[in-house]
């Protein structure tokens, strides 16, 4: 299957766009086009592999990933807490290669997974967040996995440190025994350069328990990958169209012996290029 | 049962969601200082309980409760004074999830009996005329039916301006099902693509505190959309339908949009084909509830 870090990607993309178009402070402004308490995020990207936090997916055809996702802020303001959001969102892979069209099923629509959260930002920035996810695959590629993850960040000197932790509660990414418990540790520093922003996204996967279970059993590490993403907005931020960017990025990762087995091999690299929307 | 169909939203969840934008004054309202949302975009939900998943007439369960999840994501790409009064799309998902035989019970064991991705293009004329092109992929990830391809024109009239209260608010829906084969991607499951012609009207009122509308409509084949599994006869007639929705806001419009309940009973009476669908049994009532929401 395929599954998740999208679900927190999609969130992260919307910040980075915020911040590179101050739309947190312009959302208090007139003339804004949404100072409601919904957000809209949306995004369409197109890859040449989709590897599921290593766990390779598909590489054999053209990969489109489609998402959605609805933010309600139900706080924000001073004090320690910051602010209270609930997202609810899709996100969805098609593939054209061995997985989907062109595979046993002959139908496109390879993953389709649907997740909601609750997260919470503190002062100075840290949040903590919680999300139940279920990851579904209409085409009947892999039976669907549930998890619940939680993850924490902060902003220290532009480098974005987060851990995240997933427990999969029925089914599993990596079709083992049992069902795993997952970490994943990371950090994304970017920058603003001419009107774009810059990040360099690095990130490693373990497996805290069943989570990579290969031939000898569960193996610890995952993968790591290391990337360069950036994003060049295509409206202003008053458009009353919303904030759209188009964005791009390349990531280098790095298999465990489990998940370079799956592959045949044990490195990747993986090309993508989208079209994101903040409104 | 049915082996078959394409599938798709009855008019009632349809209907609430417009009830509730008259209901609410959204259009107008959207002008307003203090609205929440004064853009160019508009994203409205849903979730309704019903009864009974019943697709143009075409039955699609016969037990448990249908689910149906929704989102709209509405782009208003144009307003103006001329002859083009408006130019708006929308991209939209629209879900069934099934409890009984079609779904969690059946053979599949899984509840989303189907998903159902369009998009649309209106164009809004004077004297409240607007006609719009829909494609909508109407596809099943519980493999209960083949992915449904269509192309839908709406023309329609609201003339709630000149009529007020007396509107009916009348349309006409051409659709023709496309990239077909025997008994694929056809929503009767049937040897060819269908033609489907649908007659409708939707009188009503809104009060401040609810709104009640009477949709009544009439579902044909224009060619081959009801043809029945055993004569291979395309039967014209498909269904009638006669609905109450009785849509309540919950509250105003806020920072979070504006939210509803709504309620709706319809009553189908059907044709020989749908009638066959329906386990011979040429009545169909249905119940639903649900909640929306626009912002």
């Amino acid at each position: 299957m395929g599954g998740s870090g999208r679900a927190w990607r999609l969130v992260a993309a919307a910040c980075v766009i915020a911040h590179l178009q101050s739309g947190t402070s312009a959302a208090q402004t007139q003339g804004d086009p949404n100072p409601g308490a919904i957000t809209l995020t949306g995004s369409m990207d197109a890859s040449n592999a989709y590897l599921f936090r290593g766990i390779p997916q598909d590489d054999t055809g053209l990969i489109l990933w489609p998402a959605a996702d609805l933010g309600v802020a139900l706080r924000s303001g001073a004090g320690t807490v910051r602010s209270i959001t609930v997202n609810v969102g899709m996100w969805n892979s098609l593939h054209t290669g061995i997985t989907g069209s062109d595979g046993p099923s002959g139908k496109l629509w390879y993953e389709s997974d649907f997740w909601t959260s609750v997260g919470v930002g503190f002062a100075g920035g840290v949040n903590v967040a919680a999300m139940y996810t279920a990851y579904t695959s209409p085409n009947g590629a892999f039976p669907s996995v549930k998890e619940l993850s939680f993850k924490a960040s902060a902003p220290v000197r532009g480098t974005n440190p987060y851990a995240l932790v997933a427990f999969e509660l029925e089914g599993q990414a990596d079709g083992g025994a049992v069902e795993g418990r997952y970490l994943e540790l990371g950090a994304a520093p970017g920058f603003s350069l001419a009107g774009m922003a810059v990040a360099v996204p690095v990130k490693v996967g373990l497996s805290l328990d069943g989570y990579y279970e290969g031939l000898r059993g569960d193996e610890r590490f995952g993968f790591f990958s290391i990337g360069g993403s950036l994003t060049v907005p295509l409206s202003s931020e008053r458009s009353r169209f919303g904030r759209w960017n188009a964005h791009g990025g390349v990531d280098y990762v790095r298999l465990g012996d489990s998940n370079a087995l799956r592959l045949g091999d044990n490195t990747k690299v993986i090309i993508s290029a989208g079209i994101g929307l903040s409104y | 049962m049915f082996s078959i169909r394409g599938v798709r939203r009855a008019t009632t969840a349809v209907a609430a969601a417009t009830l509730m934008v008259g209901l609410s004054g959204t259009r107008a309202w959207a002008q307003d200082a203090t609205d929440p949302n004064p853009g160019a975009l508009t994203i409205t939900g849903n979730i309704d309980f019903l009864n009974q998943y019943m697709f143009r007439g075409i039955r699609q369960n016969s037990t448990g409760i249908a689910i149906w999840p929704s989102f709209d994501l509405g782009i208003a790409a144009f307003s103006g004074e001329g002859g083009l009064k408006s130019v708006g799309i929308n991209f939209g998902t629209w879900n069934s999830l099934h409890t009984g035989d079609t779904g969690q019970d059946g053979p599949s064991g899984k509840l989303w009996y189907e998903s159902d991705f369009y998009a649309s293009l209106g164009l809004g004329f004077g004297g409240g005329t607007s006609f719009t092109t829909t494609y909508t992929a109407y596809t099943s990830p519980s493999n209960m039916f083949s992915t449904v391809k269509e192309i839908m024109f709406k023309l329609g009239v609201d003339d709630s301006g000149p009529l007020g209260k007396a509107a009916v608010k009348p349309y006409v829906i051409f659709a023709f099902e496309f990239d077909t084969d025997v008994a694929t991607g056809q929503a009767d499951g049937g040897s060819g693509a269908g033609k489907y012609l649908e007659l409708g009207i939707s009188p009503g009122y809104a009060a401040s505190k609810a709104a009640i509308a009477f949709p009544i409509k009439v579902g044909l084949s224009a060619g081959d959309y009801y043809e029945h599994p055993l004569t291979g006869d395309d039967e014209k007639f498909g269904y009638f339908s006669i609905a109450g929705i009785v849509t309540v806001p919950l509250g105003g419009t806020t920072k979070y949009g504006g939210w509803n309940v709504h309620f709706g009973a319809e009553y189908q009476k059907l044709g020989e084909t749908t009638k066959f669908f329906n386990g011979d049994e040429s009545n169909q009532f249905i119940g639903s509830v649900g909640f929306g929401f626009s912002y």
